[in-house]
């Protein structure tokens, strides 16, 4: 009994996608919700380190849920620290409810581009990109889901990937942060680094950041 | 036409604000300017005793916000020697909270339609005296010196009035006084450099300060440095005064060779 559930289990996975709407949890259409939700806590319980924290979208297609099945789905996120940030990303292709002024913010909000120095005690935010024309100061701080790119010196905290995209990447003619970050795994500036010249590039390799000439 | 009202800040105490004030209101007194100098460093003051006014006081500027003095122009102390120079003192035995920034705005709005320059100098921190001070400037001179932790504060500074500036659309860019600082020491790499500093801060460079003793002399003297004809800060102050007048002035040289470095600097961004 037990080796069969198992068995089944494995055969059926979820799958998880960074989309360019953040990371998205895709529940298929066909078998029951509960039997999702079980695939769903046993996969995190296996990644616990991976998943850990965030707003997520949830594509369900066009299966209705009830508000209990609602709340169990919101329970168990909460129980790997995630929340839903909202549903079907992808139906919005199909049917906009928005008038066409916000989308068109919304897709500009997809890159911010700053110019100006982001000084000690500033936060710079995107749920998206961020492009920064200067530097990023001791005590400042840029995070984006996406990718961070500045056309300068990082010597501040950056955090790319906010949303959990291990893809995402940091580049910088300098780097000689504070701390690095992307999606959830830390980085600091070993001792003593002497600050290279010419663009570097940080992304993830295995299980930790790496650092390299771009 | 309404004064210029420039606040002098630092975020980390101890590196100058009131001695630049000092120098400065003194150096536009010299020029002919109707100064008042605004000590909101309240509980802690000390702009009195550098210029040597400490006994004229009666009335302090929470005095005058509250009501308890019959005009501002009571409030005020004027200077023995330059009869256009005058300081708004700030109370010993109150506390940052005795004021309000709006309390600030009144007292300046009313002394910038008398005075050519109103100076503002402003508290260490970036709690209410800062608020206080900056509430009611339209231009920030920020002074730091050449050491790592100054130089952060600094940066935090900029950033607050750059806050405050997206707000307040009087606010102009701030500009920067670098203080105490030491060639012999940038040259052997024992110090941060003016292009070190510059670069971080990227903002206009006001003027560069030596190290100079005269200032502990002048200081405890009562008689702003300035007023030192062989003093080199002094001259770097009376440098300041000149370009806060709209002169163009090179920067001196304290060593051979980087001068033309400040020069680009100063055009460059
Ligand atoms: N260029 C200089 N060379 C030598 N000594 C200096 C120089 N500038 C300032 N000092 C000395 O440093 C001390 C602090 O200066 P000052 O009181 O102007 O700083 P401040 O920023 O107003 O301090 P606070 O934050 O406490 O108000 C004083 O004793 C002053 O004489
Ligand atoms: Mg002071």
């Amino acid at each position: 009994m037990l080796l069969s559930a198992t068995k089944s289990l494995l055969s059926d996975q979820l799958v998880f996608k960074g989309l360019k709407q953040g990371l998205t949890l895709f529940i298929p259409e066909e078998k029951s919700f509960a039997h999702w939700l079980e695939i769903l806590d046993l996969q995190l319980k296996q990644a616990k380190n991976f998943f850990q924290g965030g707003a997520i979208l949830v594509e369900i297609g066009e299966r209705k849920l009830s508000p209990s099945e609602h709340g169990d789905l919101k329970r168990l996120l909460a129980k790997y620290r995630m929340t839903i940030k909202s549903f079907n990303p992808l139906e919005k292709k199909r049917f906009n409810p928005w008038p066409r002024e916000i989308q068109k913010k919304e897709k500009q909000a997809e890159v911010l581009f700053f110019k100006g120095t982001v000084r000690s005690g500033q936060r710079l935010e995107n749920d998206g990109h961020i492009v920064i024309k200067g530097d990023v100061n001791p005590g400042g701080e840029v995070v984006a889901s996406g990718d961070i790119i500045i056309l300068g010196a990082l010597r501040g905290i950056a955090h790319a990937g906010a949303r959990g995209n291990l893809q995402a990447e940091i580049i910088a003619l300098t780097i000689s942060p504070v701390q690095l970050r992307i999606a959830h795994i830390f980085s600091r500036t070993p001792e003593g680094r002497e600050e290279r010249q010419g663009p570097e590039i940080a992304h993830i390799k295995g299980e930790k950041i790496v650092v390299q000439r771009l | 036409m309404a004064g210029r009202v420039i606040v002098v800040t630092s975020g980390k105490g101890g590196v100058g604000k009131t001695t630049t004030v000092a120098n400065i209101g003194t150096g536009l007194a010299l020029q002919q300017k109707k100064v008042v100098m605004i000590d909101t460093d309240i509980g802690l003051r000390n702009l009195d005793v550098v210029m040597g006014m400490e006994s004229g006081i009666i009335y302090d500027v929470v005095d005058l916000a509250e009501g308890e003095c019959r005009s501002t122009r009571q409030s005020l102390v004027r200077n023995r020697r330059f009869k256009n120079l005058f300081l708004l003192p700030a109370s010993q035995t109150r506390n940052k909270d005795a004021i309000t920034p709006e309390q600030m705005r009144e007292i300046v709005d009313e002394l910038k339609e008398e005075f050519d320059y109103v100076l503002i100098d402003c508290p260490a921190g970036i709690e209410r005296g800062f608020d206080n001070a900056v509430a009611a400037a339209s231009e920030a001179i920020v002074v730091t010196i050449p050491e790592v932790p100054a130089v952060r504060d600094a940066d935090r500074i900029i950033g607050l009035w750059l806050n405050a500036k997206e707000k307040d659309k009087e606010k102009k860019e701030p500009v920067l006084v670098l203080n105490r600082l030491r060639p012999d020491m940038v040259r052997k790499e024992e110090m941060l450099g003016v292009d070190d500093i510059n670069h971080t801060l990227a903002i206009k460079l006001l003027g560069i300060i030596p190290e100079d003793e005269e200032i502990i002399i002048a200081t405890n003297k009562g008689e702003p440095v300035i007023l030192n004809q062989h003093s080199r800060a002094g001259e770097a102050f009376k440098n300041i005064v000149r370009r806060l007048e709209g002169e163009t002035v090179p920067f001196m040289s304290f060593d051979t060779g980087i001068i033309g470095r400040f020069w680009n600097m100063l055009h460059g961004k």
